[in-house]
C-alpha cells in the first residue's frame, strides 16, 4: 500500500515535469506579451498560429516530407538493423567485431564533420540537394540506435525458437516471420520510433545535404527558434512534438494490429 | 512493413524528382557580358530562380511568399523560390561545391553582407560584377553612395546590389525609465541609475559588435579606422578610450558586467520581460513592429546617439555557380525598384536603398505617405545621424579585444 503511494506520487511528479513545460508551450503560443511578475500574459494574440496554418510556409507539404522522410527512414534504419543483428548475433564469420563496430561508427563522428563530409560525397555521386541524398543521411544517422537496439532482443531470443520450427518442418523464412518477429516486435517498435524521431528533428544534416531544397518541418523551424520569437517558436515546437507523437502512435497501432493478425494465425 | 517501405521509397523518388526539376528549365546558355538587357529577360522567362538567406524573419519569409515571388511570376515569368539558410552555411554549401567541382550548383540569389561578403568575394564564391548591367542601378541607386561603392570599407566593384538598410538604434519604455540617454556620457550615468538592468549582447554577436563600434566612434572618432590596418595592438592603442569606458560600465550592467548575453535576441528576450530597462537594434523600425503586434508597450520609444549610430547596408549577390544568372539579374534589378522597395519600406518597415533624388514627385509622395507607426524616429533623422562602418577586417579584432579586456574587467 505504500509502495502504491510512492509510485503515484513519483509518477505524478513525472507526468507534472513533462505536461507544465508543454502547457508553458501552449500560452506563449498564444502570448503577444507576458513579462514579469504576470502568472498569465498580459495580452493575447493568435498571430503565430495563423502564421503556422496560413502563413509563407505550407505547413502540410512540410508536415508531408518530414512524415515521408522520417517513416522511410524508420523503415530502412529498422530493415538493416534487422538484418546486422541477425548477422553479428546469430552467426560466426571472420571480422564480425569490425562489422559491430563499424555500425556505430557514425556516433562517434561529430554531426558537423559528418555532414560536411557526407555532403563532398554525394555532391560526386549527384545526390546532394536531392531527397534520395537526405533519405540515405538520415538511415545513416538513425543506423546506430535501430542496430543496437535490435542486436540486444535478437540475442536475448537466440535461434533456439527458430530451430524448433525448423524440426517441425518449416522454412527459414517462415521461421523467421512466424516464430522470431512476433517475438521482436517490441523491440522493431522501439527501433522504428527511434529512428523516426531521429530523422524527423534532424537539423544541420538536412539542410547541408539537402541545401535547403528538401524543406522539413525541422528545416523550418530552427531559424524560428534562434530568430527569438518566443511565440512562433512556441507553436511550432508544439506542431512538431504533436506530429511526432502521432506517428509514433500510428507505429505502435500498426504493430498492435499486425500481431493481433499474428495471433490468429 | 515492406510494401510500406516501398510505397515511402517511390513516394520519395518522386518528390526528388520535384525537387530537380527546376534545372531543367534553366536559361539556355547566353553570353550575360554581351547580352542586352532585353536578352537576359527573354532568356529569363520560364526559370526558376533560387534566393538563398536568412529565415528566421517572419515578416520577410511572408513578404517574400505574398509580394516577391507573386511579383516575379507576373512581371517576368520567373519562379522565385526562398530558401531559408544562414549565411555562414550557405557559404559553406558554396565552398562544398567549389571543392568538388560542381560547375552547376543550385544557389542563385544570397542575401549577403559585411564580413561574410568579404570572405566569399576573397575566395571567389561570386559570380562577378554585374550592378551596372541592371537598368534600375542607373534609375533609382547612387550610384556614388559609399554604401553603394563599399560593403564594410570592403570595394564591392558591382559584386552585389543593395537590398535594405540597416541603422543601429536604442529603445526603452518612456513609462518606466523617462531618460533617453543620446551619449556614451549620458548611457553611463543612466546604467548608474538602474544599475544591473542593462547590457548588451556578448561579441561577437551582430548587434552586440554594433553597440561596441558606436561607444569606439563616441570617444575615438569615426574617422581614423577607415584605413586602419588589422593589427591588435595597433587597433587596441586606437580603441583605448573605449576599453576604459566599456570596464567603468561594467560594475552596473547586468550581472556587473561578469558576462553578457548570447545574442540580441536573448537582450531582447530580457527587455520584454522587464529584466532589462534597455534594448537595441539593427531595424530602426522594429519597436513600431513590436508595438503593433503587442510584444512592445506603447510607450516603447527608439532613440540614438547625437553624433550618430553606424548603418550598413545589406545587399544581393549571385554564386559563382549559379544555375541561372540571367533569372537573378532580372529578379535582383526588380528588386531595387521603387516599387517593390517602397512596398518593403511598408510592410517590413525596412531602410530603401532608392535614391530620394531620383524618385519621381510621385513615387516620393507615396513613400511619404507610408504610415511608419508608433514609437520610432522619421527616415530624416535615422538617416542624417548615421555613421559608415568600420573595414570587414577590424570587426573580429576588435571582438577579440573586447573579450580580453573588457568582460569582467
Amino acid at each position: 500500500m505504500r509502495r502504491n503511494v510512492l509510485l503515484r506520487l513519483f509518477l505524478a511528479a513525472a507526468v507534472l515535469c513533462i505536461l507544465l513545460p508543454a502547457a508553458v508551450l501552449v500560452l506563449w503560443s498564444a502570448a503577444a506579451r507576458w513579462s514579469w511578475p504576470s502568472l498569465l500574459p498580459e495580452r493575447w494574440s493568435a498571430r503565430t498560429v495563423r502564421e503556422l496554418l496560413f502563413g509563407s510556409q505550407d505547413l502540410w507539404r512540410l508536415l508531408g516530407s518530414s512524415m515521408s522522410l522520417g517513416s522511410g527512414a524508420a523503415g530502412l534504419s529498422t530493415l538493416i538493423g534487422l538484418l546486422t543483428a541477425r548477422a553479428v548475433s546469430l552467426y560466426d564469420f571472420p571480422g564480425k567485431g569490425l562489422v559491430r563496430f563499424a555500425g556505430l561508427l557514425p556516433l562517434l563522428i561529430p554531426g558537423t564533420v559528418f555532414a560536411t563530409g557526407i555532403h563532398l560525397v554525394l555532391l560526386r555521386l549527384g545526390l546532394a540537394d536531392t531527397a534520395a541524398g537526405v533519405l540515405l543521411v538520415h538511415v545513416m544517422t538513425a543506423l546506430p540506435y535501430s542496430i543496437a537496439i535490435l542486436t540486444d532482443v535478437t540475442a536475448a531470443l537466440g535461434g533456439a525458437l527458430e530451430e524448433q520450427a525448423a524440426v517441425l518442418g518449416a522454412g527459414p523464412v517462415r521461421a523467421f516471420f512466424a516464430v522470431s518477429l512476433p517475438e521482436l516486435m517490441p523491440g522493431v517498435l522501439s527501433s522504428l520510433s527511434m529512428a523516426f524521431i531521429l530523422s524527423y528533428s534532424q537539423y544541420f544534416t538536412t539542410l547541408i545535404v539537402g541545401g535547403g531544397r528538401v524543406k522539413t518541418l525541422a528545416l523550418v523551424m530552427v531559424p524560428y527558434i534562434q530568430g527569438g520569437d518566443r511565440s512562433l517558436a512556441s507553436v511550432y515546437a508544439l506542431a512538431f512534438t504533436g506530429s511526432a507523437l502521432l506517428v509514433s502512435a500510428l507505429f505502435e497501432a500498426l504493430i498492435r494490429h499486425w500481431q493481433k493478425r499474428g495471433d490468429r494465425l | 512493413m515492406k510494401k510500406l517501405a516501398a510505397l515511402l521509397l517511390a513516394l520519395l523518388m518522386a518528390l526528388s524528382l520535384t525537387a530537380c526539376s527546376g534545372k531543367d528549365e534553366q536559361a539556355e546558355k547566353l553570353d550575360l557580358s554581351a547580352a542586352s538587357w532585353d536578352q537576359i529577360v527573354d532568356a529569363a522567362k520560364g526559370t526558376t530562380v533560387t534566393f538563398y538567406g536568412w529565415g528566421g524573419d517572419e515578416d520577410r519569409n511572408n513578404w517574400l511568399a505574398n509580394v516577391g515571388a507573386p511579383y516575379m511570376k507576373e512581371h517576368y515569368g520567373i519562379t522565385l523560390e526562398v530558401v531559408g539558410m544562414n549565411i555562414d552555411e550557405i557559404l559553406a554549401k558554396l565552398a562544398g561545391e567549389k571543392e568538388a567541382g560542381a560547375a552547376a550548383g543550385s544557389i542563385d540569389m544570397i542575401w549577403i553582407n559585411g564580413e561574410n561578403f568579404y570572405s566569399a568575394k576573397e575566395n571567389g564564391l561570386l559570380y562577378g560584377a554585374f550592378l551596372d548591367k541592371l537598368p534600375n542601378t542607373e534609375a533609382y541607386i547612387d550610384t556614388q553612395d559609399p554604401e553603394t561603392l563599399n560593403d564594410f570599407c570592403m570595394p564591392i566593384e558591382g559584386y552585389e546590389a543593395p537590398y535594405g538598410r540597416a541603422q543601429l538604434v536604442l529603445f526603452n519604455d518612456s513609462a518606466v525609465t523617462p531618460e533617453a540617454p543620446s551619449s556614451a556620457q549620458e548611457l553611463l550615468s543612466y546604467c548608474r541609475q538602474y544599475p544591473g538592468k542593462v547590457t548588451y549582447p556578448a561579441l561577437p554577436d551582430f548587434t552586440g559588435s554594433a553597440f561596441v563600434r558606436n561607444i569606439i566612434y563616441e570617444l575615438c572618432g569615426w574617422e581614423q579606422f577607415q584605413t586602419m590596418e588589422a593589427d591588435y595592438e595597433t587597433v587596441k592603442e586606437a580603441i583605448a578610450p573605449a576599453l576604459d569606458y566599456l570596464r567603468s560600465l561594467n560594475p552596473y550592467l547586468w550581472n556587473e558586467g561578469r558576462t553578457f548575453p548570447d545574442s540580441s535576441t536573448t537582450v531582447d528576450a530580457m527587455f520584454t520581460d522587464g529584466e532589462l530597462v534597455l534594448a537595441m537594434s539593427y531595424s530602426p523600425y522594429g519597436v513600431a513592429v513590436g508595438i503593433e503586434n503587442g510584444v512592445y508597450t506603447p510607450t516603447t520609444r527608439t532613440f540614438l546617439f547625437e553624433n550618430g549610430t553606424i548603418g550598413n547596408t545589406n545587399y544581393m549577390s549571385i554564386a559563382f555557380n549559379s544555375p541561372n544568372p540571367a533569372g537573378a539579374l532580372v529578379v535582383i534589378n526588380a528588386m531595387i525598384s521603387a516599387g517593390l522597395q517602397l512596398s518593403q519600406y511598408e510592410k517590413l518597415r525596412n531602410l530603401p536603398v532608392v535614391s530620394p533624388e531620383k524618385l519621381s514627385a510621385g513615387e516620393k509622395a507615396a513613400f511619404e505617405a507610408v504610415d511608419m507607426g508608433e514609437g520610432i524616429l522619421t527616415q530624416e533623422e535615422l538617416l542624417t545621424h548615421r555613421l559608415p562602418e568600420m573595414p570587414a577586417k577590424l570587426v573580429p579584432v576588435i571582438e577579440e579585444i573586447w573579450l580580453n579586456e573588457v568582460v569582467g574587467k
